[in-house]
Parts: structure tokens; C-alpha cells; sequence
């Protein structure tokens, strides 16, 4: 049972990091929602005698998009079926192609997967009758404070080693196919050699690619999790798997200066949007209206907000004023399950949200592929296996499925985890022999910034302390930050893109990476942390700007606006994919068929 | 929301290997400093998310939320007490008012905090 882990002093190759190496049936690459799950499922599926390893970059009870907590599950079949599960997907995405077979599997599991939640303790909201207590049609209200322990208490309870401190910088490849990752001891500064059958990435998805509106001491005050770094896309992609819908970011309109969850305000509250011209726009303006008015589609509702502000009809406001005043009495204690700041904030700012309406701002764009995005790594039929044999994604790391959010991604772990112990059981996979070579070279890759800061800081120090002759992992963000904001379609300008503006980011982008990183220097272990995060966030900026330039139309207005192709194109009603080539550093995109597996009009809703 | 320590009640989790902020920070942010005693301290408030794990974590309760001056007007604290089946929150805005909320965060079998 567990991983086998077995501590080596000093590598017979001659490298100067202490190695661990560890041995696995599955490896799981995250352990957060989907990886918790995945780890649960894989014990109950594949029996004790499994080795199942979880690699995690924080600590595990506390890690990822869960550690805030967070007040609903957004996705639960409160009535209709599967198929009407999807239907609304679609819809909400303006008809967007997604894959359904995957989001039908997903719908199909996730119910009984939240009652396994329930009875791991999740305190999940009652009616009268007993039956849990919808927001809205897609959606359950909890009090998910310790969301996370709960989630983590999955994987602990079936016995799994779990590697807390680790960072995870690349798979390892032979003969195409997936062999393990090796990472490093975020604490311990060891090198980790994991070789596996079958290995799960789900390590969430990209955050701070572009600028975020606060500075200073907010600079993370953001709405999607800063600590996912894109390691999830940068290590599939790099490994040559198959990537698809990155053009498909999120553009989140939030609570303004906080970022904090709306769908407490809009679903909970049914609160409208109002400009300063007190209009309820989307329930006034014709031009909403017909496309679908209060409850129009995630894009249409983002489109307006910036529409209003780019009009000077700004400030967009949510009116809490006028919602029942017992739930306006609530709002504090399920903001203090999920966001918690914004309870200080409004305590420091005077604010009382059943007096004063609040106001709503679009955050930083998000990659993501589990909310309302859907970039991540191709998938062959509903196994969640990669282009790559053996390596498998879920949660944020899986694509072209949006719309799963917490719970969908506790059963795409669990469906992820069946489909790797059913391939142990067919095929007779081993452990590869990886040549020596090849990890030392793995080895001096995964350590190279903090090798290059000893080497570097022989050659000068400014008086402040800086290197004379290296870029800190800051000043490479800033770098990355400013171009993804000015040419990649940032929040300044209005998350517009055209070809002119996409070439320079493709050439500042491209120049980062090609010729800036062997400046990339780590003084410390965190620093390396902080290096690899920016070097696989340049790694998505690159499957970014040349999905976003592939797909000539506006299939998805208000995340992504074209002012060179304003209008929808029906040759792209499929998805955009791509494969990077580590010979010439180059991303080919192409097509790839979308197929409808749920009869209907894609721009409504069956119930 | 940078988490502040207070130097009089962190004891840097004597007998810990680590101290628990250090331990759960998803951002690797909360460490100790090299002064004699060694204090925890955030090493970048700008990197933080704000997830108030440190705050609910720490066994003195040492370690309090603030919220970014340029975002809000001083002073004001929000305060969380972890019980075994509940969170309580106390939020004193900046003109002193002061609001008390009790919620549950898991389904426990014994031990039920009085509420």
C-alpha cells in the first residue's frame, strides 16, 4: 500500500541534489479537488495492493482553488436529467461547442459523488422536505469553510502517500509515452523522481497571466486561485500532448476590489445588474433582452457589463437593495464561507449591502477548464486519457468540458481514476528503466534557476543586492503581465484582440522564452517555486495567443472580442486544438470535430 | 488581505517541526524570520490570496487579517475562532461595530460546540 519511497544521498551520476525516488501504480499530479477524488476512487476500484502517490505543491489540506472555502456546488441535477445538464452548458456558453460525452459522464456521477461529500461531513443546506437547498437550477448551497480538509480527508482515509511540498516540474517521456514527473522538495530541496504505470495530472489551471487590477500588497487579490500557475497545461503541452481551447479564457465580473463570488448576489439573490443611469440593463435594454435578458448566457452578462462601462454607463452596480431582506441578512455568513475579505471590506468601507447596492468590476482573464472555461488537455473518448499514453487529466487540466466547477470535478477524479485502474488491469504496463543521463538532464532542468543564481552571483551583486547579471522571477512576471495586458486583449483594452496586437504579444511572448529564461535566476527555494511558476504561465501565454489568433470569428463575445472579426464564423463551430513542436518551439493549430450528442437548439435550454 | 503577526503571542509553534502557518499557506508565503526568537511572518503580502488559512490555523491566534489599505479605510478586523464543528466570526468594522456569526463547517457525530 502507498508509494514506495526510498531516499538516496547523492546520485551515482555525479549531481549534486539529493534524490527521492518513488514508485507507483498512480500518480496523481495535484492533490486537490479532482486529485482528492481520484486517489478516493482509485483505492475503492483498484484495491489495497495499488500504489497510488499524490505529488502536492502546498499542503494538502489546505491547497488550491478550495483553501478560502466556498458557499454552493454548481453543479447538481436538481431536476431534469443529464442531457438537460448539458443542454444548459451550451447555452450558458452562447451555444458553444463543448464535449458533451464528457460533461454526460460527469452528470451522470455527480450527484451520488456530492451524497459521498455529505457523508465525509460537508454540512450541506436543507429545505423543509429535507431535499438539499437549490440556488438556482444548477446549483446546491453548503457551508464549505473546511471544503478542503474534507476533500483531502478522501485521499488520507484511503491511504495514499501523500507528498506534501513538492513541485512538479515535468513528465518524464519515453517512446511517446508517459513514464512519471520529477519535481523538487519545495522545504527539502531534494530532487523527486517519480516513476509510474498511469499518471493523473489535475493541477488546476492558470492564474496572473495577465495584469491584476490592484497593486502593491493586492496584487493577488484576484478572483481565480494565484497559486495555479498553468503547471497543468505547460507540462502536458510540453510533453507533446494534444491541447485544446485555449482561446476559450474566462473573463470573471466580480465583486469590485475583492473579486469575490457573484453567484451568491445574481442566482442567490436574483440581484440585477444596474448602471448609473439606475437601468436594469439586462432586463431593459432590447439589445439584452433578446439575448436572453436576466438570465442570458455567462458571455452575454459579461459582454454587457463592459458594454455599460465602455458606454460611460458605468458604474455597474448589483442591486442588493431590493432582494429579500432575509437573504440580504445572510449574505455576510455565506460570503464568510467563501471569501471572507469581502466581509472586512465591507466592514471598512462603510458598505451595508442591503442599503448600498454592490458595485462589480471584471477581474484578470483566467484559464481554466472546469468553470466557465474550457482550455486544457484533448482527451480521447470519456477515459481522460491524454494524446500522450498513460498520462490522463481532470479537474481545470481537462478540456473542452466547462461548467463541472467543484463538484463535477470530484467526479471527473473519480471517473479519471476508474478509467487508469481499468488500463493497469488490461494492460501489463512496467515501470520503465530511465537512463541516468536523462535524469541528470531532468535533475539540472528542474533546479537550473537556482543553479543559475550560484553561478551568476559570482559575477556581481548591485548594492541593493540584486544580480548584476540575472532576472528575478518578479521581474520576468511583470515583464509577461504587461505584455499579456496590452497586446493579448487585458482588461484595458476592453479584452479586445486583433491580429496586429496578437503578433506583438506572439513576439515579446516568444522572446521571453527563448531568449530571457537562461537569465532566470531562483535565490531560494521559493524563489524557484516562483520561477517555475512563470515559466510554465509563459508556456500558456504561447498556447493562448496562438489559439486566440487561430480562431478568426467571435464565438465567445465578452471573454474574447475581435474587432478585425466581430462576427460568428460557422467553419469554427468546432474546437481550435493544437501541438507544440520542442524543435522549433512552434504551436500548430488545427480543427478538431465537434459533435452533438444532445438533440436541440444549442441556444436554449430544455428545461 | 496580508496576514500580520502579533511578535507577543507568536512562540513560532514551539515543539511544531514547522509552524502551522508555514505548514498550511497554499502559497508557501507564511515563514519565519531570523530574529532571536524567530517569529512567523508573511514573506510577500502581495502574493497572498487572502485565504485566511493561517489565521484560522494558528494555535494563538497570533495572526490577524488585514485588509489592504488601498482598498479600505482603517481600522477594522475580522476574527475567526475555530471550533471543532463551527467557525465563529467576529467583525468589527472601522467605527467600531461589532457583528457576531456562527456557522458550521463540518457534520460531527460528538463533541457539537455550544451554539
Amino acid at each position: 500500500m502507498g508509494g514506495k519511497s526510498v531516499a538516496e544521498p547523492v546520485s551515482p551520476g555525479g549531481a549534486k541534489t539529493e534524490r527521492v525516488n518513488i514508485e507507483a501504480d498512480v500518480l496523481i499530479i495535484g492533490g486537490g479537488t479532482a486529485g482528492c477524488l481520484a486517489a478516493w476512487e482509485a483505492r475503492r476500484s483498484g484495491g489495497e495492493g495499488l500504489k497510488i502517490a499524490i505529488m502536492e505543491k502546498a499542503f494538502i489540506r489546505n491547497s488550491g482553488c478550495l483553501s478560502a472555502g466556498m458557499n454552493a456546488l454548481n453543479m447538481y441535477i436538481n431536476q431534469g436529467g443529464p442531457e438537460d445538464f448539458v443542454s444548459y452548458v451550451r447555452y450558458d456558453l452562447c451555444g458553444a461547442p463543448v464535449r458533451e460525452d464528457i460533461l454526460l459522464s460527469v452528470a451522470e456521477e455527480v450527484n451520488e459523488t456530492v451524497a459521498l461529500m455529505e457523508k465525509a461531513g460537508l454540512p450541506i443546506k436543507k429545505k423543509e422536505d429535507g431535499r438539499y437547498l437549490n440556488r438556482g437550477k444548477w446549483n446546491i448551497e453548503v457551508n464549505g469553510s473546511l471544503l478542503k480538509p474534507i476533500t483531502a480527508s478522501m485521499a488520507i482515509e484511503a491511504g495514499v502517500e501523500i507528498y506534501n511540498r513538492v513541485y512538479m516540474t515535468d513528465l518524464i517521456i519515453e517512446n511517446g509515452q508517459c513514464e512519471g514527473a520529477v519535481g523538487f522538495g519545495v522545504r527539502d530541496g531534494k530532487f523527486y523522481v517519480c516513476r509510474s504505470k498511469t499518471t493523473l495530472i489535475c493541477a488546476g489551471g492558470a492564474a496572473g497571466l495577465w495584469r491584476p487590477n490592484s497593486n502593491g500588497d493586492a496584487h493577488h487579490r484576484i478572483w481565480y486561485f494565484p497559486f495555479n500557475t498553468g503547471g497543468s497545461y505547460a507540462m502536458c503541452k510540453r510533453a507533446g500532448a494534444e491541447m485544446t481551447s485555449f482561446e476559450m479564457r474566462i473573463v470573471p465580473i466580480r465583486t469590485k476590489d475583492t473579486y469575490s463570488p457573484t453567484g451568491t448576489l445574481a442566482i442567490g439573490m436574483n440581484a440585477p445588474m444596474v448602471n448609473s443611469l439606475g437601468q436594469a440593463f439586462m432586463r431593459e435594454d432590447p439589445y439584452y433582452v433578446e439575448r436572453g435578458g436576466h438570465t442570458a448566457p455567462t458571455l452575454i452578462r459579461v459582454l454587457a457589463f463592459e458594454r455599460e462601462t465602455q458606454a460611460f454607463r458605468g458604474p455597474v452596480v448589483m442591486d442588493t437593495t431590493q432582494g429579500d431582506p432575509y437573504k440580504v441578512a445572510g449574505l455576510k455568513s455565506q460570503y464568510l464561507d467563501m471569501s471572507p475579505c469581502i466581509v472586512l471590506y465591507w466592514g471598512c468601507n462603510d458598505i451595508d449591502p442591503s442599503k448600498e447596492p454592490v458595485e462589480v468590476d471584471a477581474s484578470d482573464p483566467a484559464i481554466v477548464g472546469a468553470h466557465a472555461g474550457m482550455a486544457g488537455a484533448w482527451t480521447r473518448g470519456v477515459s481522460r486519457e491524454t494524446t500522450i499514453p498513460r498520462l490522463y487529466v481532470s479537474g481545470d487540466a481537462l478540456g473542452g468540458a466547462p461548467s463541472r466547477f467543484i463538484s463535477g470535478s470530484w467526479a471527473c477524479g473519480r471517473i479519471a481514476a476508474r478509467a487508469m485502474v481499468k488500463a493497469l488491469q488490461v494492460n501489463s504496463y512496467e515501470l520503465a528503466e530511465i537512463s541516468g543521463d536523462k535524469i541528470d538532464r531532468l535533475e539540472e532542468r528542474t533546479f537550473g534557476p537556482l543553479r543559475s543564481y550560484g553561478e551568476k552571483q559570482t559575477e556581481g551583486l548591485w548594492t541593493d543586492g540584486a544580480l548584476m547579471n540575472g532576472i528575478s522571477p518578479k521581474q520576468m512576471e511583470d515583464r509577461m503581465q504587461k505584455i499579456m495586458e496590452e497586446y493579448c486583449g487585458g482588461r484595458r483594452n476592453w479584452f479586445y484582440v486583433n491580429e496586429t496586437y496578437l503578433g506583438i504579444a506572439r513576439k515579446h511572448i516568444g522572446r521571453l522564452r527563448r531568449t530571457q529564461l537562461k537569465y532566470l535566476c531562483a535565490k531560494d527555494l521559493h524563489d524557484l517555486q516562483l520561477a517555475w511558476d512563470v515559466i510554465n504561465r509563459l508556456d500558456v501565454c504561447q498556447l493562448v495567443i496562438e489559439h486566440l489568433d487561430y480562431r478568426k470569428e467571435t464565438r465567445f463575445p465578452g471573454y474574447v472580442n475581435r474587432n478585425d472579426y466581430p462576427d460568428l464564423d460557422p467553419e469554427f463551430d468546432c474546437f481550435v486544438n493544437s501541438v507544440w513542436d520542442p524543435g522549433t518551439d512552434e504551436v500548430t493549430c488545427f480543427k478538431a470535430p465537434y459533435e452533438q450528442l444532445v438533440p436541440g437548439d444549442r441556444t436554449r435550454e430544455s428545461i | 488581505m496580508p496576514p500580520k503577526v502579533d511578535p507577543l503571542k507568536c512562540d513560532a509553534c514551539q515543539g511544531e517541526s514547522e509552524p502551522l502557518c508555514e505548514q498550511v499557506c497554499p502559497g508557501n508565503l507564511m515563514t519565519l524570520d531570523l530574529g532571536e526568537p524567530r517569529k512567523a511572518y508573511c514573506r510577500d503580502a502581495g502574493d497572498c490570496w487572502d485565504c485566511m488559512s493561517c489565521t484560522k490555523a494558528c494555535p494563538r491566534q497570533a495572526i490577524q487579517t488585514t485588509i489592504q489599505y488601498q482598498l479600505a479605510y482603517f481600522p477594522g478586523k475580522l476574527i475567526p475562532l475555530v471550533g471543532t464543528n463551527s467557525v465563529t466570526w467576529t467583525s468589527i468594522d472601522c467605527n467600531g461595530m461589532v457583528e457576531r456569526f456562527v456557522i458550521r463547517t463540518i457534520i460531527g457525530s460528538e463533541d457539537d460546540d455550544e451554539e
